[in-house]
């Protein structure tokens, strides 16, 4: 096998590697639904029907349509706890496991609240006693839309937020290859050991330039995708460090695409025994822009920057 | 009985009429900024809003008062820390924060007015108790200044994360709010 061939071999089994270690992120979804009913078994319409995860404690809602029907998607899987309420009535908090099905159907019996047979009626909490004159929330002239409860609107933060948590650790993770593939690509031609340089490459350093190279754009297309598919927010104008986070996306974008092609084209030129000569010989620069443009961007994103983190405040 | 008598009664009557059935007394807010503070070991952050509206009523010298803005409103200066603040503090499914308070009218005189808060927000109801703020007369409008003591934890808020690690527990609002007598 020739170093080339090696070479990208290295490349595709660290892609390869890394594609298995984040695979378990993109895993199966599982979807939550049923029906919301009354004593009666008639169908109770704008209940909200929250599920619990046991394991993270995050919460996932949904409300019923006029048919009293819910459908809560995108769970991860595991324990969950469902509880429902709508107006004065509740449900106590079912168990849950999603696990095996991919759809789960769960029907939800509503009870008034504090009925016999909900030990997990929440207790009211004690306010000040309610005074006939006090104002209420209609006095001061909120329109509705401010008011009301969006539970598909909650359900869409929380998916974004759990998106792009991943985003960030993953992003943090893809610097450390990053930063060691900057590294280690002037040592494919460092001096030899009797001091000569040498012209041609070793293998060894070579290879795990490459490897470090495939896993850097492997996690970190991987990280970006987190980003690009987290749910976007209507109505929600942009400001601040996010604005300096994307347009800087755009210059560490196209530069991971264009350093391993850069880099592969010069590996080619000198494996022929030229020299790296137009493009191809930017590779190092391209890569230099990229990486910069990256840690800017975690910087743009992380700002206002409390520098001196270690002082008590 | 002397006609000059039922008279002299019915003047007495017909003066002291105001005292027992005081009008209500309102007061409006004219202008607020309500700030909660963020502190996080690469951050100190402030989000701030301008959009809340409150009303308060007098009423046989007992004074209800409320202040409700929309979660969205507050502002940090960057969205996407605005929009995680949005989903961790649960505010689309519970989009306004209401803070309810009722004292004495006479204690609304006072330089520093101590009171009970009730302030409903993320789902959860708190209860803070004997808040100081200050009070200053501008005219004929009063301005109150304060600090409300806030936690994530009493409202059962998932601290949100940056970099792995999370904000501190204590979320401080700053209230600045102008009222003006109807």
């Amino acid at each position: 096998m020739s170093i080339e061939r090696e070479t990208f071999a290295a490349a595709m089994r660290a892609f390869l590697f890394c594609f298995l270690l984040t695979a378990p992120a993109l895993a199966q979804t599982y979807t939550l639904s049923g029906k919301v009913s009354d004593t009666a078994g008639h169908a109770v319409p704008s209940a909200t029907v929250t599920a619990k995860s046991v394991a993270t404690q995050k919460s996932f809602t949904a409300e019923t349509n006029s048919d009293g029907m819910y459908s809560i998607r995108d769970l991860a899987g595991g324990d969950y706890e469902v509880s429902a309420v709508a107006g004065e009535l509740q449900a106590p908090a079912i168990k849950v496991t999603l696990a095996d099905a991919q759809t789960t159907d769960l029907t939800v019996s509503l009870a008034p609240k504090g009925a016999a047979g909900l030990p997990n009626a929440p207790q009211q909490q004690q306010g000040p006693p309610a005074n006939p004159n006090a104002p209420s929330l209609s006095d001061l002239g909120f329109t509705t839309q401010q008011t009301q409860p969006n539970t598909e609107l909650q359900a869409r933060l929380t998916k974004r937020t759990e998106m792009l948590k991943i985003h960030q650790r993953l992003g943090l993770i893809t610097a450390i290859p990053m930063a060691a593939t900057l590294i280690t690509g002037p040592m494919a031609k460092a001096k030899g050991k009797k001091g000569e340089t040498i012209t041609e490459p070793t293998d060894a350093n070579l290879d795990f330039h490459a490897a470090l190279g495939g896993l850097t754009t492997a996690l970190y297309f991987t990280t970006a995708s987190y980003a690009i598919f987290a749910p976007r927010i209507p109505n929600n104008p942009k400001h601040g460090g996010i604005r300096w986070h994307e347009a800087l996306a755009w210059v560490h974008g196209p530069g991971m695409i264009l350093t391993p092609i850069l880099g592969y084209m010069a590996y080619q030129q000198e494996n022929s025994g030229e020299k790296p000569h137009g493009f191809p010989a930017q590779h190092g620069t391209v890569a230099w822009i990229t990486a910069s443009a990256y840690g800017a961007s975690i910087v743009a994103v992380s700002w206002p920057i409390h520098l001196k983190f270690w002082e008590k405040k | 009985m002397k006609p000059s008598f039922l008279f002299g009664l019915a003047l007495a009557v017909s003066a002291a009429a105001p005292v027992f059935a005081q009008p209500d007394t309102q007061y409006v807010l004219q202008q607020s900024s309500l700030s909660y503070h963020m502190s996080h070991p690469m951050h100190e952050v402030d989000g701030t809003s301008h959009a809340a509206r409150g009303k308060g009523i007098c009423h046989a010298g007992q004074c209800d008062f409320l202040i409700a803005a929309p979660v969205k409103s507050f502002d940090s200066g960057d969205t996407n820390r605005d929009l995680h603040m949005l989903e961790a503090t649960r505010g689309a499914q519970f989009p306004m924060v209401q803070v309810r308070t009722h004292f004495a009218e006479s204690e609304i005189q006072a330089s520093t007015v101590y009171a009970d808060l009730e302030v409903e927000f993320a789902g959860q109801t708190a209860h803070y108790t004997h808040v100081a703020f200050q009070r200053t007369q501008q005219g004929s409008a009063v301005r109150i200044t304060g600090t409300i003591p806030a936690l994530c934890s009493d409202f059962k808020i998932d601290r949100p994360s940056f970099l792995t690690v999370p904000i501190k527990n204590e979320i401080p609002v700053h209230v600045d709010m102008t009222w003006q007598k109807q």
